[in-house]
């Protein structure tokens, strides 16, 4: 068993602890000449299994670019922020950054520990625990420190065993601390001045000690500290604040703190098993954490006796520091394991008693490849963390911090750690909440014509559909044409509601293929004519008569639009083939399907009814691998047997209108209001817009409008829709409440106009006036006076709210008690003087309007006012101090 | 466009939320460092602090803009236990033309709770002035002002006991008169054998109380957010999760029957999106004004956001990055052709682009 082995783990060092133990009862045992049970197999075991993993260690040094890892031997790396050409040596750590060797020193065997003198400027100092005990001070290859002598120099123990920790002091970078394995009685941590052994290498031979079992012809120097006599010091720590003292874990019993100033005896302890790692907070003196298998123990200096927090982890601890950027914040690494917990502690202090702490768990995955064996975190770059895997792959790591983030009503805005916050425009989202911003701007809902609303969101064609729609049913209204009907905007499913198959119904038309001007049909076409049929066709805009110019206006306009398929098939639907062929021929070759149209073209002029000609299988083959839905249609139509038309109906590529005129012209009285009924259920189910011509403004169409508003969340369409063409329902909850939520958007954008806009077209359609939302009433016997000129105004005959200043009634009293009505603090004219302005002007000026102060109730002329807190901020009432204007914290910004 | 700006917010320590007011125009923000700061935009766009205080001797969590209406009113919880109501008051004026100093006042300390207060926020303002906090012990307090013009007045009006400790809560913004007044709350119970994580409350009417409608047993991971969407309307209300994953869940009322008779809602519950872009536990969600973007932030360090594309599907649709130590910029960004050169020191967010495929995720 051999005690040189360079075990890192501090479960192995527990073993061999106990190994030890074991082995001096065990000599104790031989000597006394007793049978001795050793049960150390599965204790070496353990041992060993840690030392194969050949457990690499890294560290960030203080320069820092540059960093170090050792296991077998160690190596310097520097890090540089990626370039194009990577180093041929180099390789990536994160996606900003490259590492490189620069250097690799194999000098020394079985590193126990290691750590970094903290004053380098180019150049690394390494003081390295080895397992014999000794301190060697080292670098890689020449460098700044070579003047000082330090370079090469080692600290030695009297006696030789494991050098279990070493640190060099934080604040007074000098000292050197050695933690030590038990030998006997000596002691186990030894503090050396690198300073004094210097000067005094040379000079004076004190620094000689006079013993030395080990080696005997190596100058000692003697350290000028040593604690804890027969005892085993497994880790140690300098505190940060107070550079004199030290904590250290001993014995796997207890964490003990010592005082430089008073090396005779220990400042402090605590009893305890978490004696491994033992590590002072850099931002706060009073923390100390450590750990022993799966716990992580935090203490509070204050209150030593026992950890302030445990924190429970699944797998035994590995290794675990303070983050030097974070006021206190612990990283922590359990054995095979990938990713670094991270514990943000805060103490609160409530008045006297302080809260237990709240420790908030983070689990970060540096992207490593295979399991950590080792971290470190950047001293000064903020959480930034290096670790280093079983493999030796390393990572360059930062820790996010915590993103908090909120969106107002512009702009998205989100936090960077502590200091930082960061803000963007949201316009760059395409999204409907910018679609109804921009809309509003434009006036959308609010203009007058339906058109103009069309023209805003021609962008959306069914939206663009709805106004044209709307436009559509009013000038049909005014023609005449539908005037019947209660509704303003009926719906295809109220025009045709008349129909009855027995009492009303419809006029069959049966006409002959070749009266049409197709010789060579035999067969005939029927289609049913009714006046209710034909205010159906006038919603969808198609003509009444085949032969009308209007077909021809419609489908020229819908050749213009480059629509050149839909107006073939229109012109087939009226049963006017050679038309079809004509547009279709006419039809631009640049188009995508330019060319194919010919072909089209050529293919509809063999039309043939005979149910088993060539031409009327290989259309029906044919059918289906055409794309365009007009194209399928018009084909559909034509070859359809016994006048069933659903492919046609059922075609989800063709509009609605289109379909639903078709359905009019060539469906039987039931078979209609059936095909009307499904269709209308279909489109509220879907949201689609274009529906609302066959449910017009019905109750069904406003179960459209939530589906539509469901599905899109445009709520600024469906309100100002709603608005304009369901006037009946404007009372209605459903409606109330997409008003009252277009309303508080626009308001939270600050769009008053755009919202005071739509109030009053609102208004406009309501048919009650607008409630009345002033009271005025007698400062003195409190009696309303608004009641008593509303009175007057009605004895004089209809309600005066919208009448001219000239016929509106002035009082300067109160009616009941005779007392004069407030009056203007400034001018000191009472409220109802006349103003002496020419009556002809239809309303008050707004200066002269009465104001008043909402806190302190004092007024007068508005203009008045205003020019008052233009020069002052206290109210101009003599001895009120009311800071009127200032009172809304809001109203002084611009 | 794409440029986000940077305001120095110098809290000593982690910000752990921001706050828009009503209008978009004021921010406040609260950390660790037991501050609250607030913050003004000028008529050019810039941020400036207007005021800064010691609001708590704890941890300030979250902080809360109450609805204009009531005046310039704020609220925070802390760890230390403890909500707060604060009001910004104008202070006297040093002299005419210029504006007042004006500093924030406490109205009201709400010490009901005996654990961290995790969460509070304003209720609907159609119901007056409400409030509603949450604790590590579970306990949901709803608190309200009978006076709204006297803020130092609140009235513990509801307890409910939840039975897991609460991180979060949410009040359903709907403004609709029909709709009763609901709560979501969440918990970062990590224990997933508890079940789930989300609770909905409703009050109701006839009884007078607070009841639990619903639990959302589909997210049984710890939950550290969570947003109800603007309603704007809607015949539904959709929730944001924000847990191991980003969830957004429509929550449907169902009218029947049986619902019409107890005046208890019955709800449809449904997940329409689960989002593991973020590739790690998710810490915030937010909503755009319309409730058709969702915005999250995660321990991957991105903001991320979603869109909502016509019925239901939801699409990731950008990413901010931010990254701490440098300026960095990139653009995968194809489709709308943003060219994004370098900014000098600056600009550290920027957006990477539109997402074309569903699962590209940014690594570091």
């Amino acid at each position: 068993m051999s005690e040189d082995c360079p075990f890192d783990c501090p479960e192995s060092q527990l073993a061999r602890e106990q190994i030890r133990e074991n082995k001096k009862k065990g000599r104790r045992k031989w000597k006394g000449g007793r049978r001795v049970v050793f049960q150390l197999p599965e204790l070496i075991d353990r041992i060993s299994t840690f030392n194969m993993s050949g457990k690499l260690e890294i560290q960030w040094s203080p320069i820092s670019h540059k960093f170090i890892t050792w296991g077998a031997e160690m190596s310097l790396y520097q890090v540089q922020p990626l370039t194009e050409e990577l180093p041929p040596t180099a390789f990536k750590v994160s996606d900003t950054h490259y590492a490189q060797v620069l250097t690799t020193n194999t000098n020394h065997h079985f590193v126990r520990s290691i750590d970094i003198y903290p004053k380098c400027e180019t150049d690394l100092l390494l003081a390295i625990g080895l397992a014999n005990g000794r301190v060697a001070l080292t670098t890689f290859g020449p460098s700044e420190h070579d003047a000082t002598g330090f370079p090469g120099k080692e600290l030695v123990p009297r006696h030789s065993r494991h050098c279990n920790a070493v640190q060099f002091n934080p604040t007074e970078h000098n000292l050197i601390a050695a933690g030590l394995d038990k030998y006997r009685s000596d002691n186990s941590i030894l503090i050396w001045d690198i300073n004094k052994f210097n000067s005094n290498n040379e000079a004076s031979h004190s620094g000689r000690m006079a013993v030395n079992t080990m080696a005997p012809a190596v100058e000692l120097v003697k350290p000028i500290a040593e604690f804890a006599p027969s005892e085993v010091t497994y880790s140690l720590a300098w505190f940060y604040g107070s550079s004199k003292l030290l904590a250290s874990g001993m014995n796997g019993k207890n964490i003990k703190i010592f005082d430089l100033r008073d090396p005779n005896k220990m400042v402090n302890s605590t009893s305890t098993k978490g004696v491994f790692n033992v590590c002072t907070n850099p931002n706060d003196d009073t923390h100390l954490a450590s750990f022993y298998d799966n716990q992580i123990c935090l203490w509070d200096m204050r209150n030593f006796e026992k950890p302030i927090v445990f924190i429970p982890q699944n797998k035994p601890v590995v290794k675990i520091e303070w983050c030097p950027t974070k006021y206190s914040s612990l990283a922590s690494l359990q054995r095979d394991s990938s990713v670094i917990n991270l514990y943000d502690i805060k103490q609160t202090v409530v008045s006297t008693d302080e809260l237990e702490p709240n420790v908030m768990e983070r689990i970060v995955t540096p992207g490593s490849p295979h399991n950590i064996t080792s971290f470190s975190w950047h001293a000064t770059d903020e959480n930034r963390l290096l670790t280093i895997a079983v493999s030796g792959s390393i990572k360059d790591y930062t820790v996010f911090d915590r993103i908090t983030v909120n969106w107002s009503t512009t702009t998205i805005v989100w936090s960077h750690g502590r200091k930082t916050l960061s803000y963007i425009n949201d316009a760059f989202v395409d999204d409907i909440s910018s679609h109804i911003k921009d809309r509003a701007k434009k006036r959308y809902g609010v203009q007058e014509e339906f058109a103009k609303n069309a023209e805003l969101v021609k962008d959306n064609l069914s939206l663009a559909n709805v106004w044209n729609w709307l436009q559509l049913t009013v000038k049909l209204a005014e023609g005449g044409m539908i005037r019947d009907t209660e509704e303003k905007h009926p719906g295809v499913l109220s025009v045709l509601s008349n129909i009855d198959p027995n009492q009303n119904k419809s006029d069959i038309v049966t006409m002959a293929w070749c009266d049409l001007g197709y010789p060579n049909c035999q067969s005939s076409i029927v289609f049913y004519r009714h006046e209710d049929r034909d205010k159906a066709l006038r919603l969808c805009s198609w003509p009444l008569e085949r032969d009308s110019q209007y077909l021809i206006d419609f489908i020229d306009h819908l050749e213009t639009a480059k629509a050149y398929t839909r107006a073939a098939t229109i012109a087939v639907f009226n049963l006017k083939l050679q038309l079809a062929i004509e547009i279709l021929n006419r039809a631009p070759n640049d188009t995508d399907y330019g060319s194919t149209l010919n072909v089209v073209a050529m293919a509809l002029s063999g039309f043939s009814d005979e149910p088993n000609s060539m031409w009327r299988q290989n259309c029906s083959i044919c059918i289906n691998k055409l794309s365009d839905p007009y194209l399928k249609a018009m084909f559909s139509f034509l070859t359809a047997l016994d006048y069933n038309y659903d492919d046609v109906l059922n075609e989800k590529g063709i509009a609605v209108d289109d379909r639903v005129a078709l359905a009019s012209l060539y469906l039987p009285d039931e078979k209609l209001l059936d095909y009307m009924k499904k269709l209308a259920e279909e489109l509220c189910s879907e949201g689609n817009l274009d529906g609302l011509l066959v449910t017009g403004n019905s109750d069904s169409g406003l179960k459209l409008l939530q589906k539509y508003l469901d599905n899109t969340g445009d709520i600024q369409s469906t309100t100002v829709i709603a608005t304009r063409a369901f006037h009946d329902d404007l009372t209605s909850e459903i409606v109330k409440n997409w008003i009252e939520n277009y309303r508080d958007l626009l308001n939270s954008w600050k769009m008053f106009h755009e919202r005071a806009d739509y109030d009053i077209m609102l208004a406009g359609f309501s048919t009650q006036k607008p409630p009345q939302q002033v009271y005025i009433s007698c400062n003195f016997c409190g009696k309303s006076i608004s009641a008593y000129l509303q009175n007057m105004d009605k004895s004089r005959g209809g309600p005066q709210l919208h009448k001219t200043t000239t016929t509106k009634a002035k009082l300067s009293s109160c009616p009941n008690c005779r007392k004069p009505l407030p009056r203007c603090c400034i001018c000191l004219q009472y409220m109802g003087t006349t103003t002496g302005e020419p009556s002809g002007s239809k309303m008050t000026p707004f200066e002269l309007w009465f104001t008043w102060c909402q806190t302190c109730r004092h007024g007068g002329h508005a203009g008045h006012l205003s020019k008052w807190f233009d020069e002052h901020q206290e109210c101009p009432v003599s001895g009120c101090k009311c800071k009127c204007m200032a009172l809304d914290a809001l109203a002084g910004q611009p | 466009m794409l440029e986000a700006q940077d305001i120095q917010a110098e809290h000593k320590d982690l910000i752990h939320d921001v706050a828009y007011d009503y209008y978009g125009r004021r921010m406040a923000t609260c950390s660790s460092d037991q501050y609250v700061k607030v913050w003004d935009q000028t008529t050019e766009g810039k941020w400036i602090q207007t005021s800064s205080w010691k609001a708590h001797s704890g941890s300030v969590w979250k902080v809360t803009w109450a609805h204009p209406e009531f005046g310039q009113v704020l609220a925070t919880c802390s760890f230390d236990r403890t909500a707060a109501v604060w009001e910004e008051i104008v202070g006297e004026l040093p002299g005419p033309g210029e504006r007042g100093t004006r500093h924030w006042v406490r109205r009201t300390n709400l010490v009901d709770s005996r654990t961290s207060v995790t969460d509070v926020k304003f209720g609907p303002k159609s119901q007056g002035l409400q409030l509603a906090t949450c604790s590590a012990e579970g306990i949901i307090r709803i608190y309200e002002a009978p006076d709204v013009m006297n803020l130092s007045q609140w009235t513990l009006q509801h307890e409910v006991q939840s039975k897991l400790p609460c991180s979060c809560l949410s009040w359903n913004p709907s403004l609709n008169k029909l709709h009763p007044q609901m709560i979501a709350v969440g918990s970062d119970d990590a224990n997933p054998a508890n079940g789930g994580k989300v609770f909905i409350y409703e009050y109701n009417e006839n009884s007078r109380r607070w009841t639990k409608l619903e639990t959302i047993g589909s997210v049984v991971e710890p939950v550290h957010d969570i947003a109800f969407s603007p309603n704007l309307g809607r015949s539904y209300h959709i929730l944001a999760i924000a847990t191991k994953d980003v969830r957004i869940v429509n929550l449907t009322p169902v009218e029947d029957e049986q619902s019409l008779q107890s005046g208890v809602t019955k709800l449809d519950v449904q997940t329409m999106a689960q989002f593991e872009d973020h590739n790690s536990l998710v810490w915030r969600v937010c909503w755009n004004l319309t409730g058709t973007v969702l915005c999250s932030t995660g321990d991957d360090g991105c903001v991320r956001m979603f869109k909502m594309n016509y019925i239901n599907s939801w699409k990731p649709v950008a990413v901010l990055k931010g990254d701490s130590s440098k300026a960095q910029c990139s653009s995968n960004n194809a489709a709308n052709g943003n060219a994004v050169t370098a900014f000098s020191g600056t600009a550290r967010y920027i957006k990477l682009g539109s997402i074309s495929q569903t699962r590209e995720t940014p690594w570091h």
